[in-house]
């Protein structure tokens, strides 16, 4: 129950300020900071892939109502969802995942979370640019924005771990 | 029939994952062309008023710039008016060149509004508006500020309306030439808030650098004679008879807040005048 809250909170948290702040940050040259692919990615491992698949709908469209892109990021967000699974198979541990830790920056290691994350985010990047610009003479243009942006989206999602996730006590 | 169950069962999640998938991109790439609803829009009653708080809080901010531009704005009207200026042709008294106030018409009516959210980094920007059908906004409506044109109404809810900016893919704004009258139109490649370009300008006569670029009026959406920017540069298109003119936008998109909604009170007179027009025989 507790859990169910604490993600409900991160939900509305990540939409506010995604849509009320990042989306209005300028870096130039049509580069934009993506944060909201962390929700999905700090979710439960063992969660259903369904709900999985939904939740990411779910606040993809919520940012696209918010924003006048109309299915850009509920899109790019169902990418997210549906690899999430898959890259973390290829990056698991020798003994595979513990069943109540979360995927985190702290629990599983700053290697571990910069590949996964990575990817992941890669992806998610690629697809987003990929399908706002959709023109293959501007196939230059969807690499470049994607290898600007995703440098200062998981920046920004490993600085926002540090405010929102208590370290664990080193006693454990 | 048991085959196609067990097909289901198998690629359950992928079947999941593409329906979701296919609802996402059919909005996409439906709604930037044919807006059939508001719901996924900020015109919607619930987005809408998201942003307009925040817009509450955010406006104040420029509030000093917007206060300067309107006094601008008012000044220029001002110096407008017949009765701050002094005929030159004819000596007070003398009828026939007096102008009347019964040989006009009103053909646009303007609309004020302000626009409660806006961006301009994407490939296709969209604002908002805050206001809506109730204030008389229809789809389709030219939307200007005081320096220049911001828009197009593309999507329009009772409270809320959205607008379809000069920063996006299709714009196609009829525009000219100030001095030389050449007719073009309006387009935006993406990446620079400052730059457009114009397109289908023939090549036979020459464009002066920093010539003013204005609307043309044809299609009944703006008035002749609104400013869109000035010429910055032009190159010629290689196999083309055109140029590739760069336009410098009046309007500063990034900071635009007040604006009117243009309503044109003869366009359907217009509209019925043009279709009486017989179809040409050789383009069927």
């Amino acid at each position: 129950m507790r859990s169910f809250l604490k993600h409900i909170f991160r939900f509305a948290m990540f939409l506010v300020i995604q849509v009320l702040v990042l989306n209005q940050v300028e870096l130039g040259a049509g580069t934009l900071i993506i944060i909201y692919p962390l929700f999905i990615f700090l979710l439960p491992v063992e969660i259903n892939i369904f709900l999985l698949l939904f939740l990411a709908f779910a606040l993809g469209i919520s940012i696209d109502a918010l924003s006048n892109t109309y299915g850009l990021h509920a899109s790019s967000m169902l990418i997210f969802a549906y690899f999430r699974p898959i890259i973390l198979k290829v990056f698991a541990p020798r003994d595979g995942y513990e069943p109540d830790v979360e995927l985190n920056f702290y629990s599983m290691g700053y290697r571990w979370f910069f590949q996964t994350f990575g990817v992941l985010l890669l992806i998610h990047h690629f697809w987003f640019f990929l399908i706002e610009l959709f023109r293959f003479d501007e196939a230059f243009y969807v690499f470049k924005l994607t290898v600007l942006s995703v440098p200062m989206s998981f920046a920004l999602c490993i600085l926002l771990q540090f405010l929102l996730i208590r370290k664990p006590s080193k006693g454990l | 029939m048991r085959n196609f169950l067990a097909f289901i069962r198998r690629f359950r999640v992928l079947l999941f994952f593409a329906l979701l998938q296919g609802f996402a991109l059919t909005v996409y790439f439906t709604f930037s062309n044919y807006p059939r609803s508001q719901y996924l829009t900020t015109a919607s009653d619930v987005s809408g008023t998201i942003m307009d708080w925040r817009n509450d809080i955010t406006k104040h901010f420029a509030l000093s710039g917007s206060n300067k531009q309107l006094q601008y704005e008012n000044r220029w009207l001002r110096e407008q008016l017949l009765a701050n200026k002094l005929s030159l042709l004819a000596p007070v008294g003398i009828d026939s060149v007096v102008i009347k106030k019964e040989d006009f018409v009103q053909r646009f009516e303007y609309i004020p509004g302000g626009i409660i959210s806006s961006s301009f980094n994407r490939r296709n920007n969209y604002f908002t508006l805050n206001i809506g059908s109730k204030q008389g906004v229809k789809r389709g409506m030219g939307v200007i500020s005081s320096k220049g044109v911001v828009g197009v109404i593309h999507n329009v809810s009772e409270h809320f309306s959205v607008i379809k900016s000069c920063l996006t893919k299709d714009i196609n704004v009829d525009i000219m030439i100030n001095n030389s009258g050449e007719p073009g139109f309006l387009k935006w490649n993406g990446g620079d808030p400052r730059r457009g370009s114009m397109a289908g300008v023939s090549n036979d006569r020459s464009i002066k650098k920093w010539s003013k670029i204005v609307t043309r009026g044809k299609s009944g959406i703006f008035p002749r004679g609104i400013p869109v920017g000035m010429v910055e540069k032009s190159t010629p298109v290689e196999g083309y008879p055109i140029w590739d003119v760069t336009i410098l936008f009046a309007e500063n998109y990034r900071t635009v807040q007040y604006v009117y909604v243009i309503k044109n009170i003869m366009k359907t007179e217009q509209e019925l005048l043009e279709a009486t027009i017989p179809p040409d025989p050789a383009e069927e």
